[in-house]
């Protein structure tokens, strides 16, 4: 286990899961086990302490999950073009601590680490969607409300995802990381239907902002053990923060990634800029107080979050495509989270429609 | 000035002010010299409430951005010749803000100068409004033309016609077709 924990809380209803007897197992000396009648109350806010949003991330809570696990992604708006990305939640928040991370402020209400005992239940979630859509492909991630791999040697639920997914031709997991944390990934044939994508970003933010992740040069090196496992990889530089000096030090990134992995064994990149919403921005700066990244040249744009204003923020997408493209032309890219018009102007075409862009991100 | 004096002078001024308490202990729990450099700008230019508060917030994040000083920052020539400037108050107190702006979001006011500069080049008639999005938040121009009468208002399509070039210059820049230098 690379991160701390103060105490477990064990759900009585869910006391002799699987989960919970792996986490047991594998638990280290020294953290407390509690057993409560309902994980909800235990994910609370802890009182009296200064920063309960990084308390809550010390506490392991393994509960049953009340509501559907299978949702479409949140960032998902029709003022935005949208990759058709599905998320299965299994856990909510993460152990490391990101200073732009919008958890801050989403899980401000329930900051406790949730993980679902009952995760299987997702598989007939995904197979009902299977039945109603059966010529479809999709992309499915559990990395939108968690980090995929974060606590994975402790749960190991990775090991029980990639052989489902590894059945299913007309499904692709994506495992999204900021972590190293792929030894489980390595056990398994993932069957070509699981890829693993990492976020990655300049020393730079990652030393300014990115706090207990692995670092840019760690996480591109686990990119390219689990490639060589059979995996399939993607990178999100997401956020792009724009400081200044940031224009270079992206590209110093990319032609890393791409001194490491080839491009053309790269399934996709996505970018996407800072943008936190007025109550994240105040959560943020409250936290990190002295992180220069979090006062950058961002502007109150239409959609209500703040953003890098809006010249420079396609100078720097533009420059990144252009990039990208320098090396593999044909390697796919998207926006997260933009509009049609910044879509096209940056990548020179127009956004696909979810659904196909969706699914051509999961045969990629 | 001594740090209880500055404290007393500070609380003074917040009191007959109504500045709420979180800012005012903000202002108190900066380092010494801060905090009084921040009392001689509210006292020098008789800020209202609603200014002190946003130069304080911009003071601050120009210093962490900038890893300095507010002192420092406050005694920069170009600040300096505001402060000690023979202007009315308020006029100082509304030119700091814009100055300290500007020192926040340099590269933002680099490019709207630009676009300023392109816009004035094209030499439109007074009927005709090139509207850029507040601090370039979108890539959103808009060309507003207010006429009185058919003949006027031909005369501003024609002359928007004309302008046709320029106006898709700045719509270009406006959505990052060019580059911003970081600052020297």
């Amino acid at each position: 286990m690379k991160f701390n924990l103060d105490a477990i809380h064990i759900e009585d209803g869910v006391r002799t899961s699987p989960l919970a007897r792996r986490v047991l197992g594998a638990l280290p000396p020294g953290i407390a086990v509690n057993y409560v009648a309902d994980g909800r109350e235990a994910a609370r806010p802890i009182a009296n302490v200064t920063d309960s949003f990084a308390a809550g991330k010390r506490q392991m809570t393994i509960m049953r999950r009340r509501s559907p696990f299978l949702m479409a992604c949140p960032a998902g708006s029709s003022e935005f073009a949208c990759c058709g990305y599905l998320v299965l939640t299994l856990a909510s928040n993460c152990p490391m601590d990101c200073g732009y991370c919008f958890l801050q402020e989403y899980l401000a209400d329930n900051p406790g680490f949730q993980v679902y005992a009952n995760y299987a239940d997702a598989f007939d979630e995904l197979e009902r969607l299977r039945r109603n859509a059966p010529v479809r492909g999709f992309r499915v991630g559990t990395g939108e409300l968690a980090d995929s791999l974060a606590f994975d040697s402790l749960t190991g639920i990775s090991r029980d995802l990639v052989e489902y997914f590894g059945g299913r031709d007309d499904l692709t997991l994506e495992l999204k990381t900021k972590t190293d944390e792929i030894e489980n990934l390595l056990a398994i044939d993932p069957k070509g239907r699981t890829l693993v994508s990492w976020t990655l970003s300049p020393d730079r933010v990652f030393q300014s902002t990115e706090h207990r992740t692995a670092s840019p040069a760690a996480r591109i090196e686990a990119a390219r053990r689990v490639l060589e496992a059979g995996y399939r990889v993607a990178f999100h530089l997401d956020p792009i923060i724009a400081y200044e000096g940031a224009e270079r030090d992206y590209l110093e990134l990319i032609g890393n990634l791409f001194d490491a992995i080839a491009p053309t064994r790269i399934a996709f990149i996505s970018m996407g800029g800072l943008r936190m919403t007025p109550a994240l921005r105040a959560a943020a700066r409250r936290r990190f107080p002295d992180d220069p990244m979090l006062v950058g040249e961002e502007v109150l744009a239409p959609d209500g979050r703040y953003r890098t204003f809006m010249p420079l923020r396609l100078e720097l997408y533009s420059a990144l495509s252009d990039r990208i493209k320098k090396s593999a032309a044909k390697l796919q890219t998207y926006l997260c989270m933009e509009s049609p018009s910044v879509h096209r102007r940056v990548l020179g075409e127009a956004a696909l429609p979810p659904a196909a862009l969706g699914a051509r991100l999961a045969g990629s | 000035m001594s740090r209880t004096a500055t404290d007393d002078e500070i609380r003074r001024w917040a009191a007959a002010r109504h500045l709420p308490d979180a800012h005012l202990a903000r202002w108190l729990a900066l380092a010494q010299e801060d905090r009084a450099a921040l009392m001689e700008v509210a006292e020098t230019l008789r800020l209202r409430t609603g200014q002190l508060v946003t130069a304080f917030e911009l003071l601050e994040e120009i210093a962490l951005r900038e890893r300095v000083t507010i002192v420092a920052i406050l005694a920069r020539r170009e600040i300096r010749r505001i402060l000690d400037g023979v202007g009315s108050a308020p006029g100082r107190a509304r030119e700091l803000l814009d100055k300290l702006r500007a020192k926040r979001f340099p590269r933002l006011q680099r490019m709207a100068d630009r676009l300023a500069l392109e816009i004035a080049a094209l030499g439109l008639p007074g009927g005709i409004k090139v509207v850029l999005p507040k601090e370039l938040s979108s890539d959103e121009v808009k060309i507003e033309i207010c006429a009185r009468g058919s003949a006027d208002l031909q005369q501003l399509i024609d002359a928007v016609a004309q302008a046709r070039a320029g106006l898709g210059r700045i719509a270009d820049l406006t959505g990052g077709a060019d580059s911003i230098d970081d600052e020297i």
